[in-house]
């Protein structure tokens, strides 16, 4: 089952939701040295059940991540962040300390949202603004739909960005006490669902948005657990859960929904999933830029930068070849001018000699041959009919058509054992398109594939994986539609199988694809990024696909039909959308953790300093920045 | 039965990559041929309107990717299928060869309910070619020694037996179809009878 740490440790103090890169623009009393510095918005639960908005100054952490050697530490889980704290505290650490800021959410009389969303003020006593915070990456939308969670607020007459708050704290003590007493994830799991039914049976039904998000992450994981196990004949259990839930939960209609099927689905909590930013696409990487982030022989230092913003923006087409060789691994970032000829030199000569061992291989040898011949046959039928309608591989005897032939009967050299596969040629051509050369195309291919290798794997591993996996994504992400799906026979995903084979090389036009790729090389925001791509695009279809009750022929079709059709800005803004919303969810499950390739709740808080120390990066500070940001979602631009 | 029930028959294609499973598809259903198909990727279908009989029927035709590797994936879409055309290119022996197998692979994951008696179509494709290297005779030999499969040698590039041979699949695919419903509403009589009338319509209909 999946659980977060947090409930079973001692300390009572609680991370409830972070969120990076929030500026401290102005704070009544502080010094002004303490302001524009920056550092994370929290709500935090202290152990006395109370709660307040905190504000913490990044070098703070980065304090913390330093020192583990000290006797108080830091455990780092994602979202949640808590600590272990004794008096032996450095100086400079106290010093740290003493620049939090916070503001207890029962004293919290207003709060305004201003400035594109982006900056958030807060007044503990009517007629003056406290605190004002801005926030650098994304917006305030999602802090302010959590804080909403613990504060009852109305809307201003006059100020519509102002938010009063007419009751705060408004979950009520007893319950998250009882919640806490549950030792949930220790005991006995169906004596615990149980408790967990009595306890709630007992509860007056004003249960808060708090009390209900708490209940989800709890209810959640138990019926995911009985939905994967079964309940080893203990189904009644879960159908007194769903019969309480469906009494208790009626005020909440909005987050909720309660089927009922003789199946073993008795209920389905729609997840509380925060609402969904929406993040504007940037400009691409531009020469001036990118000649700038160069040092003067030629190194790039900057990688995550560079990333972050091939990420936001993609690349300007003019530089692509050049960039492209760096995102596909042929070329290493920090090498120089004169690396580069060497790479290139060495590179030329390898290729070349790959393509010996396939062309000196003579008629009579490829007639004994088979295994060759039909590997050459099917890479001869397939780059036949590879993009032929694009004036760069049209009409009879384009040389570009063989070139796509010498490439692949090469890399079936270079790497044997994996061999020709479909989908292999779709991958190729917009490289070749791009570069022209054949040597550059050969190892940018060689590149990309290492990043796909297994899709193309004999026993097809590799795409089952996937589309379980986004299966998984799309149940959590778009739960409506993935029990659509599931009804209709589709809850497989097979036709995405198109999509996911070639990373969406059939659904986009050339240029559309390469802007697509170059953002997905990043490997940004998170791993399996195309998956939330699938994720966007299917959302978007999500309307038609229930509305007009679609079924299994009729879903493949429609999708298919999709190709041509997608508007590339607007999906991967989407999915980046559903990635920061995924990111915040108090119910994330670890599953989606390692799918996403983001520390599990339960993971070894060490790891994560590890990794941020083997971040690629020439600056210390930004680098821990950039690993902190990636792994809680946001992107730095 | 009710000539006003409208019938969906749904018709899968066979056989390994590039014998021309998706040129044929296309040749049949909008009447033209173009070297500029794309391989196919994952699965799709087309539809099309036919008259069998004075019946009309929707013809369902299903096309997969031919790579042995993605066969696992493909069956998927096997199931209800009420005919199964088997293609192989008459250029390349190997294509040939594969049938065996391909009929295998369909009968045990489509698992028809009559595996004895479920309609297959066997085209032997690109006679437009002159580099032929699988002889009529060979072809049809084999069909005969598998109950008689209705063999049709084609051209998806010059139009050449392909209207004929989905007329034969359309028709064979409606058998097996009405079959199967009489079966679902008598359970036990009519079987066996539905069976013969099936056998012996598949051999009347060898076009060649
Ligand atoms: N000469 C000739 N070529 C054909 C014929 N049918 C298909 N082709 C070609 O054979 C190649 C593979 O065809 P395609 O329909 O994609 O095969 P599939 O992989 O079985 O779907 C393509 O280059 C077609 O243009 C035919 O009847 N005659
Ligand atoms: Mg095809």
């Amino acid at each position: 089952m999946s659980c977060s740490s947090t409930e079973d440790l001692p300390d009572q103090y609680k991370e409830l939701f972070t969120q990076d890169g929030v500026l401290l623009k102005a704070c009544i009393g502080r010094p002004i040295s303490d302001l524009n510095s920056i550092g994370m918005l929290c709500v935090v639960q202290n152990s006395d059940g109370t709660k307040c908005i905190e504000w913490r100054p990044n070098d703070l952490i980065t304090i913390d991540s330093d020192t583990q050697d000290q006797e108080w530490a830091v455990v780092n889980t994602i979202g949640r962040r808590q600590r272990t704290l004794s008096g032996n505290m450095t100086s400079d650490y106290a010093a740290a300390r003493a620049r939090i800021v916070r503001i207890p959410l029962a004293e919290l009389k207003t709060f305004k949202v201003t400035r594109n969303n982006q900056q958030m003020q807060f007044s503990t006593k009517s007629g003056v603004w406290q605190n004002t915070f801005y926030f650098q990456h994304g917006n305030a939308e999602i802090f302010v739909a959590y804080l909403k969670n613990h504060v009852k607020t109305a809307k201003t007459r006059h100020d519509r960005n102002t938010y009063v708050v007419v009751e705060s704290n408004i979950d009520s003590q007893a319950l998250n006490k009882s919640f806490t007493e549950l030792d949930i994830f220790t005991e006995n799991t169906t004596d615990v669902v149980w408790s967990l039914v009595s306890n709630f049976k007992q509860r007056p039904y004003e249960t808060t948005m708090e009390a209900f998000s708490k209940l989800t992450d709890i209810v959640w994981s138990v019926l995911v657990y009985y939905g994967n196990e079964g309940l080893n004949g203990k189904r009644d259990v879960s159908e007194e859960v769903a019969d309480l839930l469906t009494k208790s939960m009626s005020a909440l209609e909005d987050t909720t929904s309660i089927t009922k099927s003789d199946e073993y689905e008795v209920i389905t909590v729609k997840p509380t999933l925060p609402p969904r930013p929406c993040i504007p696409r940037g400009t691409p990487l531009s020469t001036e830029k990118w000649e700038g982030l160069q040092d003067t022989e030629g190194r790039i230092l900057e990688v995550e930068g560079v990333k972050q913003l091939i990420f936001r923006g993609g690349v300007a087409h003019s530089i692509r070849p050049a960039v492209w060789k760096y995102l596909l691994d042929y070329y290493p970032w920090r090498s120089t001018h004169s690396e580069i000829r060497k790479i290139q030199k060495r590179k030329t000569e390898e290729y070349f000699s790959m393509k010996l061992q396939w062309r000196s291989i003579t008629e009579r040898q490829e007639s004994r041959f088979s295994e060759y011949r039909e590997r050459k046959s099917l890479v001869e039928k397939d780059v036949n009919r590879t993009d032929r309608s694009h004036p760069f591989f049209a009409g009879d005897n384009n040389p570009n058509v063989l070139l796509l032939q010498d490439i692949l009967m090469t890399y079936v050299m270079y790497n044997f054992d994996l061999g020709y596969v479909q989908g292999m040629s779709d991958v190729l051509a917009p490289l070749l398109l791009l570069l022209g050369n054949e040597v550059d195309s050969f190892w940018c291919f060689a590149g990309f594939m290492e990043k796909i290798a297994s899709n193309f794997d004999m026993d097809q591993a590799g795409m089952k994986q996937q589309l379980l996996n986004l299966q998984q994504l799309l149940t959590f992400a778009v739960p409506d539609l993935a029990k659509h799906l599931a009804s209709k026979d589709s809850g497989n995903m097979y036709f995405c199988f198109r999509w996911l084979l070639v990373w969406f090389k059939r659904e986009f036009s050339f240029s559309d694809i390469m802007r697509l790729w170059e953002v997905l090389w990043t490997g940004l925001p998170c791993a399996n990024f195309h998956l939330l791509i699938c994720v966007a695009i299917l959302d978007a279809e999500k309307d038609v696909l229930i509305s007009k009750d679609y079924g299994f022929n009729e879903i493949l079709k429609h999708v298919n039909d999709l190709s041509m059709c997608l508007d590339i800005d607007k999906i991967l803004s989407t999915a980046e959308g559903i990635y920061h919303q995924l990111m915040s969810a108090p119910h994330l499950t670890d599953q989606i953790r390692i799918i996403l390739g983001i520390p599990t709740a339960a993971n070894n808080p060490n790891d994560r300093n590890e990794e941020s120390e083997s971040e690629d990066l020439g600056d210390e500070e930004p680098g821990r920045e950039n690993a902190r940001n990636q792994a809680n979602g946001y992107t730095r631009i | 039965m009710s000539s006003r029930k409208k019938v969906l028959l749904k018709v899968i294609i066979l056989g390994d990559s590039g014998v021309g499973k998706t040129s044929l598809m296309n040749q049949f259903v909008n009447k033209k041929f173009s070297n500029q198909y794309k391989a196919t990727i994952g699965a799709d279908f087309l539809t099309k309107e036919v008259i069998v009989d004075d019946r009309i029927v929707t013809m369902q035709i299903w096309d997969t990717a031919g790579q042995e590797r993605f066969q696992s994936l493909g069956v998927a879409f096997y199931r209800g299928a009420d005919c199964c055309v088997l293609v192989f290119d008459v250029t390349a022996p190997n294509t040939f060869k594969s049938l065996e197998s391909w009929r295998d692979e369909f009968l045990i994951q489509a698992s028809p309910r009559d595996p004895d008696h479920f309609p297959f179509v066997i085209l032997g494709n690109k006679v437009d070619l002159d580099n032929r290297a699988v002889s009529a005779k060979r072809a049809q030999q084999w069909c005969q020694s598998k109950n008689d499969i209705p063999y049709f040698e084609t051209s998806a590039k010059e139009a050449v037996n392909v209207e004929l041979a989905f007329q034969t699949i359309a028709r064979n695919a409606l058998a097996q179809e009405t079959e199967a419903e009489l079966y679902n509403e008598f359970p036990d009589q009519i079987k066996l009878n539905a069976n013969d009338n099936n056998r012996n319509r598949d051999g009347d209909n060898c076009a060649c």
